[in-house]
């Protein structure tokens, strides 16, 4: 089987591909665990932000205007590498180190890298500011009549917010969501910064070694395709489930 | 048909040793010998601010090469690219000028035997690191899609290989605690840490992965010049005098310092 012309060298050998899809299956487990920390972090945000106390508000405000209005690159730089300073030696040593703990039926639980670590909690963070300003925009939609009703029975502002107006705009603001944890999937990208061995930097390692970047490119994006794709589709399907209830 | 097949190879012999013949003896004739050197890559070669002089280690070995064939020095600044070029050309008796040895570049030109040589090394916090069967198990920083990431994946697959954009980024993730070693060619590295506010808590790891050698580079065929050269640098292995130039350069009191681990003459 020879390649066509146009891909110069050829193909790309069978264990460059499993290395790029070591990389995809990094990148997915990074977007999800990001995309759960920043849905529930967001929630917190919103619920901060529209707070009536003003300590509760004007720091979540501020939080949120640091976060979005600087360079993701900056950030996940920063939680890396900033993170040696702030923390003691000791403590740098012990999540530099492996560790794993043994559970039962022969399983293992790893501790993760700090790279991960790093930017699981930059991008986390990153995510949640643009999740909660989704959220806003869902609960505008709200009618006040809502909470002057919920109000009235007696419910408490906390309340008002999990049970009445959270679900009401979590419905409209399904899709823009959805957006949201697809610019996650895309974002995890920034990490190869880092050293973070995600899809990114699996394929500029598969490209230094087998100098064939338009093979390497090609893979890597009809992966991260592939991702964003099934993350829609997923997240489609829910949506139609609750139109239907 | 024996006559004048030995007659042939005697004509050819003779032409070959007067071709042979040539570069010395014209070197001796104009009692000039030209050798092009890095004008702008301390501290091999490079124009010193003082002097107005290109000096350096290149510089000094050169040198010593035109005071035993007892001729005047004529430096000829030169850069990576050209150095080739000015040797097959005439314009350069010699090639003194970080000129690694590699079996390409053997096709266009002769080397002398090397008298430095470089390789990967690594850098860790003092006294962690000492020989290359403790890089099991640590945490490695390198330069992405460098000769040097590929070889520590492939030959130690019990080492951690994180990668990053450049070395002193690397070097920010060692001092950092994110990694325990970086690596990358000795003398890069050398430089590296001559820079670094906090150098006392680092060093060079006293061994070396990969070898590269640097030889004088000569126009092919110059047996005589060649022999010349290799003798000046066995010589100065001998009287100790290339370890005083080494030292000069990469010495314990330098701003770069590196271990010396390779003798003129060792085996290649």
């Amino acid at each position: 089987m020879t390649p066509p012309s146009w891909l110069g060298q050829g193909w790309l050998a069978p264990h460059y591909l499993g290395w790029l899809l070591h990389g995809a299956a990094m990148t997915a487990a990074l977007a999800l665990c990001v995309s759960l920390a920043a849905t529930l972090l967001g929630i917190l945000l919103c619920a901060a932000q529209d707070s009536r106390q003003r300590w509760l508000r004007w720091p979540a405000r501020l939080f949120c205007s640091l976060h979005r209005n600087t360079p993701l690159l900056v950030q996940v730089l920063l939680w890396y590498f900033g993170a040696g300073g702030l923390l003691p030696d000791a403590a740098m040593q012990w999540l530099n180190t492996p560790h794993q703990w043994a559970l039962p039926l022969g399983f293992s639980l790893g501790w993760p890298p700090f790279e991960w670590l790093a930017a699981w909690l930059a991008l986390s963070l990153y995510s949640a500011c643009f999740i909660s300003a989704e959220l806003a925009a869902g609960l505008n939609t709200v009618a006040r009549g809502q909470r002057l009703a919920a109000r009235a029975l007696g419910m408490t502002e906390w309340q008002i917010f999990r049970y009445i107006v959270l679900p009401q705009a979590l419905r409209v603001i399904r899709q823009p969501l959805l957006g949201q944890y697809t610019a996650v999937i895309k974002n995890t990208s920034l990490t190869m910064a880092i050293g973070v061995a995600e899809l990114s930097y699996t394929s500029r390692q598969v490209e230094s070694e087998t100098l064939l970047a338009f093979q390497a490119f090609a893979v890597a994006t009809a992966l991260y395709l592939l991702l964003v794709i099934a993350t829609q589709l997923a997240g489609s399907r829910h949506a139609a489930e609750g139109r239907i209830r | 048909m024996k006559t004048p097949s030995l007659l042939l190879a005697l004509t050819l012999l003779g032409t070959a040793g007067h071709a042979l013949a040539d570069r010395l003896d014209d070197i001796k004739k104009t009692g000039v010998l030209r050798v092009a050197a890095f004008d702008s890559n301390p501290p091999f070669g490079f124009l010193d601010a003082k002097t107005h002089q290109i000096s350096g280690l290149d510089v000094e070995v050169a040198q010593a090469i035109a005071k035993k064939l007892q001729v005047k020095l004529e430096l000829v600044p030169t850069n990576p690219a050209n150095r080739i070029p000015l040797l097959v050309a005439g314009k350069a008796d010699l090639v003194a000028a970080n000129f690694t040895v590699t079996d390409e570049r053997k096709k266009q030109v002769d080397f002398s035997l090397p008298y430095f040589a470089s390789g990967q090394q690594f850098i860790a916090r003092k006294g962690s690191l000492s020989k290359p069967e403790q890089l099991a198990g640590l945490r490695v920083g390198v330069d992405k899609g460098t000769t040097q990431e590929i070889y520590l994946r492939e030959k130690y697959s019990k080492t951690t290989v994180v990668a990053y954009d450049d070395t002193p980024l690397a070097f920010t993730a060692l001092r950092n605690g994110n990694v325990q070693a970086i690596s990358q060619d000795g003398s890069k590295l050398a430089a590296l840490l001559a820079n670094a506010p906090d150098k006392a808590k680092y060093e060079l790891a006293p061994f070396t992965l990969t070898r590269e050698y640097q030889a004088i580079g000569l126009p092919k065929g110059e047996a005589r010049l060649t022999k010349v050269v290799n003798d000046t640098l066995l010589e100065l292995e001998k009287s100790g005098q290339a370890r005083k130039i080494y030292d000069r350069w990469f010495g314990p009191s330098t701003k770069a310092p590196l271990p010396r681990d390779f003798k003129i003459g060792d085996a290649v």
